[in-house]
């Protein structure tokens, strides 16, 4: 336990520490939602902007206005406005995964890392994390479709035969926590191999895959355990959140929605890169068998390059 | 008190007690000679029969609630009171709707249904069916070879929801002729508010029942998928036969309640001046009981409830008491002595209304701040009215019922909670009734009038907008015209005067014009009868300096005169006289009427202070307009609207980025 908590501790002083990236990512998301907020802006603009109607949504919402406002025909087509919003959240989660390396490349080191090595670490790492995900989406869709297949067929058995109303509700719940589960797991297998992949520059990323595999399995109640509290934490965070909006923000403020709402989003962000820091802390402590390697130096010393031909064992 | 004085009273309290169950309560099903119907009044607050009674049902149903079969025997008295000899009667045998060749099913799968589908695939489960094994009428002997199925409608043979009967010689006017129907109902799952859903049954129009002669007619509909039913005024005498663990409800007052020897119980039931039955049962519901004094006499609240929603029975016997009320106060008494609230198990049964007897509609999550129970419970209660008592045909004039019964559920839900939020109030989200019946109705606002037969207009999103939305927008904005007050006492007088009747268009219309001493057919052509579209718009309004063309002039405020030109536009083609209310920015307002009977309007003002704004129907009366967005203009744009929602759509779309980062990267 005490190990564990040790784990969380580290990889949240690890977070603190290089805040800035968690900054970086918030300003990333926050810009690309507003850009993709434009289209959006421009279509409810000239129907609102110099009507007395729209105090509907200034002092209160009244979700009937608001259906109204969407059904218009000068509103436009939905995907109009959201197809730009889609696309720019998939942008989000694609840069994540491109500037990742930079990110582990920094939490497994003890200096920091310059602007010129983050920004090689992840150009090296590019095609392999292209890759990482691509074994990821092929081990994690088949299996959380069958997930939510057998989720819905429990539920809908549970639908038809429970007499209690309340049983179809839990059955579904307690399989979405079942899925919650394996891809958390999931989770923690493929960051454990990213990590594998900038720490030991290694091309052959099913090594990684193999090895993350590996530890995952061996030591997964330590990290299945440090990975939930995270999300269980990030999940307070988010309906606590939308209670205090609720609370303590007046309808008509949209300073203090603005705020309360990105304090919202920059904690959930830190909370995934929580999880990232205890798996660099993880694979610092177990899976780096080799006691130093080329890229992990001591600030004295300074940085070195990884020479990409003479990769470090994997980790047994 | 001596003994015997004690003897005496007893026997005078019995004998008090069991004369009124002999000359008002259930009475025995009649044989050959003895055909007239009762003039009971056990199961109402009064004293003489309170309809013109033209049917006397005796119905002993068996129910099999493992194969959800019934067995039945019907005993129908009818009163010839149509002035004219009869030898043929049109039945309903609604439940063979629910055959793949029928109608409604074919309906339903063009147009969908309220909640089970397009039957893209057939299932047994779906399956339902009213059979008559035999007919025979008293002094005229067995009819069975007679029937034959009619499609009065549509021309599909295979629609078996209205039979025929002929008789082998009239009914003369003013006589009274018993039919003694064997009848066997194969219930189907749960469909149109009939059936069966587990271990909880629904019978709803489970008995062949008589059609209605209206206007030298027989009116005897085929069952649509978006119509309900018409049926004459009467008497219900019911024995349901079933599982002694089945807890029942049904129309009307309880009369019996026998425990047989095989395991089963028979309950009995006695309804007075009603036009339907429809009973419930299943061995889970958890009733509570109250009584409410009417003004009438007392009224047994009795509300069943699913198990699971028990903790919401004080919600709903609240809503159903405050409905009643209402109702009393504002449109007239409520005469029955009872009333009972089923909580069904799934929606397909919710949200129904029967003589005396209504379903709700809720789910064990719904949370305090969202109103839909009280608007089910509300709008369920309100068919006691507009519908149970004003007892419009369904089929012909739907908005009759549905549509005044929404304008009602509007009122009434406003004042107990409140205009803005008699819909929801919950985490700041606020809606009204106004709002939702605005909304159902702005979407096809074009495409039927009002008084469209229900099965003939063009979607059943056509139907439920204009039914439902339209009617109670349309009487919402009459508020405007002739007063609220008046509206209410015209609701009261047509109450009044057409309970217990069969009343239409015209009576409920001159009505309103009778009460409020109005002629008021350009709106009722407009608005009922028509298809026409009410849109009103702020085109422009500007201010410029009258001395623009002097050099090196200045604004100065206060001192500077100002042009101010206001323009108003009626886009659509339903002309209706409107306020404009213009806003300057020093503070004045000026108030306009225009009659609205061009296409627009230009009003022109010399002021020391710029126009601010402009506002068609400030006071908010027109619930008809389509765009409420376009009613109102400021000369200067105000972006705290579009900034609030763009921050939700933006906080939205980071949640979801992160929610996607979180699982891919």
């Amino acid at each position: 336990m005490s190990e564990e908590k040790g784990l969380l501790q580290t990889g949240r002083s690890v977070v603190q520490r290089n805040l800035r990236y968690v900054i970086w990512f918030w300003l990333l998301n926050l810009a690309l939602a507003w850009f993709g907020t434009l289209s959006y802006r421009g279509q409810i603009a000239p129907i609102l902007e110099n009507s007395l109607h729209a105090d509907q949504f200034v002092h209160s919402f009244n979700p009937t206005a608001y259906v109204e406002l969407l059904a218009m025909p000068q509103s436009g087509s939905m995907a109009a406005w959201t197809t730009p919003s889609y696309f720019l959240a998939g942008l989000f989660a694609m840069v994540t995964l491109l500037l990742m390396p930079g990110v582990f490349r920094q939490y497994t080191s003890e200096y920091r890392v310059s602007r010129d090595e983050l920004c090689r670490t992840c150009g090296r790492n590019l095609w392999r994390y292209v890759r990482l995900v691509l074994l990821y989406g092929l081990s994690a869709l088949p299996l959380t479709g069958i997930l939510f297949g057998i989720r819905n067929a429990l539920q809908d058995a549970a639908e038809k035969k429970a007499l209690n109303e309340v049983l179809p509700f839990w059955v579904g719940t307690a399989m979405l926590a079942l899925i919650f589960i394996v891809v958390t797991t999931l989770r923690i297998w493929f960051d454990l191999a990213e990590v594998d992949v900038v720490v030991r520059d290694q091309n052959a990323v099913r090594k990684s895959v193999g090895a993350g595999f590996r530890y995952m399995r061996r030591h997964w109640g330590r990290l299945i355990g440090a990975y939930a509290g995270i999300s269980i934490l990030a999940l307070i965070v988010l309906i606590g959140g939308v209670w205090l909006w609720h609370i303590l923000v007046p309808p008509s403020s949209v300073l203090g929605a603005f705020l309360i709402s990105q304090v919202m989003m920059l904690l959930w962000l830190g909370a995934r890169f929580w999880q990232r820091a205890v798996a660099s802390v993880f694979y610092m402590r177990e899976m780096l068998v080799v006691p130093s390697y080329a890229g992990f130096r001591t600030p004295e010393t300074g940085p070195a390059s990884v020479p990409a031909t003479t990769p470090l064992p994997s980790p047994g | 008190m001596g003994f015997q004085s004690r003897i005496v009273l007893l026997l005078s309290c019995c004998l008090a007690v069991s004369a009124p169950a002999q000359s008002s309560g259930a009475k025995r099903a009649p044989s050959e000679g003895q055909a007239s119907i009762p003039q009971t009044t056990s199961a109402i607050n009064s004293i003489t029969p309170m309809s013109e009674r033209v049917v006397w049902y005796n119905l002993d149903a068996k129910y099999d609630a493992k194969t959800h079969q019934l067995d039945g025997s019907e005993v129908l008295t009818y009163h010839n009171l149509t002035g004219q000899p009869l030898d043929h009667f049109p039945f309903h045998l609604y439940l063979n709707a629910f055959q793949p060749t029928a109608t409604w099913i074919r309906e339903a799968r063009r147009m969908g249904t309220r909640d089970v589908g397009n039957y893209e695939k057939w299932k047994d489960e779906d399956f339902g069916s009213d059979e008559i094994q035999r007919m025979e009428v008293v002094g005229m002997g067995d009819v069975t070879a007679s029937l034959h199925y009619i499609q009065p409608d549509d021309a599909n043979k295979d629609d078996k929801t209205v039979i025929e009967a002929v008789l082998p010689r009239p009914v003369a006017p003013g006589e009274t002729v018993v039919f003694k129907v064997k009848f066997h109902d194969k219930f189907p799952e749960t469909q149109a508010r009939t059936g069966y859903k587990k271990d909880f049954t629904l019978g709803g129009q489970w008995f062949p029942k008589v059609g209605v002669w209206w206007h030298g007619a027989w009116n005897c509909h085929q069952f649509h998928v978006s119509t309900e039913f018409f049926a004459d005024f009467g008497v219900f005498d019911v024995k349901l036969t079933l599982p002694q663990d089945q807890l029942v409800g049904a129309s009307g007052v309880e009369v019996s309640d026998v425990s047989n020897s095989d395991g089963t119980k028979t309950v009995t039931y006695h309804g007075d001046d009603i036009h339907d039955f429809a009973w419930t049962a299943s061995p889970r519901f958890r009733v509570g009981e109250e009584t409410y004094q009417g003004t009438m006499g007392p009224v047994k609240m009795r509300v069943m409830m699913q198990p699971e929603h028990w903790s919401q029975e004080a919600r709903h016997a609240k809503i159903l008491r405050q409905s009643l009320e209402h109702f009393e106060k504002w449109y007239g008494p409520y005469p029955y002595k009872t009333i009972t609230l089923v909580d069904p198990l799934g929606q397909e049964a919710g949200g129904m209304e029967y003589p005396t007897f209504i379903t709700g509609d809720t789910s064990w999550w719904t949370p305090d701040g969202l109103y839909l129970p009280e608007i089910v419970v509300e709008h369920e209660f309100g068919h006691q009215y507009w519908y149970g008592m004003v007892a419009t045909n369904e089929f012909e004039d739907a908005w009759m019922d549905e549509g005044l019964n929404s304008y009602t559920e509007v009122k009434v839900l406003d004042d107990i909670l409140g205009k803005k939020t008699s819909v929801m109030n919950l985490f700041g989200l606020t809606a009204g009734e106004h709002d939702l019946q605005r909304l159902q109705y702005i979407g096809v606002a074009d495409l039927d009038p009002m008084t469209r037969k229900a099965w003939q207009f063009a979607t059943l999103n056509s139907y439920g907008g204009v039914t439902y939305g339209k009617t109670a927008s349309v009487l919402l904005t009459l508020e405007g015209v002739i007063g609220e007050d008046t509206m209410q006492r015209a609701m009261h007088t047509y109450f009044m005067r057409y309970r217990f009747k069969h009343p239409q268009k015209d009576d409920f219309l001159n009505t309103i014009e009778e009460v409020s001493g109005k002629k008021l057919n350009w709106y009722f052509d407009q608005a009922v009868s028509g298809t026409q579209v009410f849109d009103y718009k702020v085109l422009s309004l500007e201010s410029s300096p009258t001395n623009w063309y002097e050099k090196n002039s200045k604004e100065k405020e206060g001192e500077t005169v100002y042009e101010s030109i206001v323009m108003v536009q009626r886009k659509a083609d339903f002309a209706f006289p409107v306020e404009v209310l213009l806003k300057f920015e020093n503070g004045e307002t000026v108030r306009e009427h225009w009659d609205g009977q061009d296409r627009w309007a230009r009003f022109h003002y010399l002021k020391k202070s710029k126009v601010a704004s402009a506002e068609v129907d400030p006071d908010q009366t027109i619930q008809l307009d389509r765009n409420d967005f376009d009613n109102s203009r400021t000369r200067e744009a105000k972006s705290k609207a579009v900034n609030k929602l763009a921050n939700f759509w933006s906080f939205a779309m980071q949640t979801l980025s992160q929610f996607l980062s979180w699982w891919i990267a």
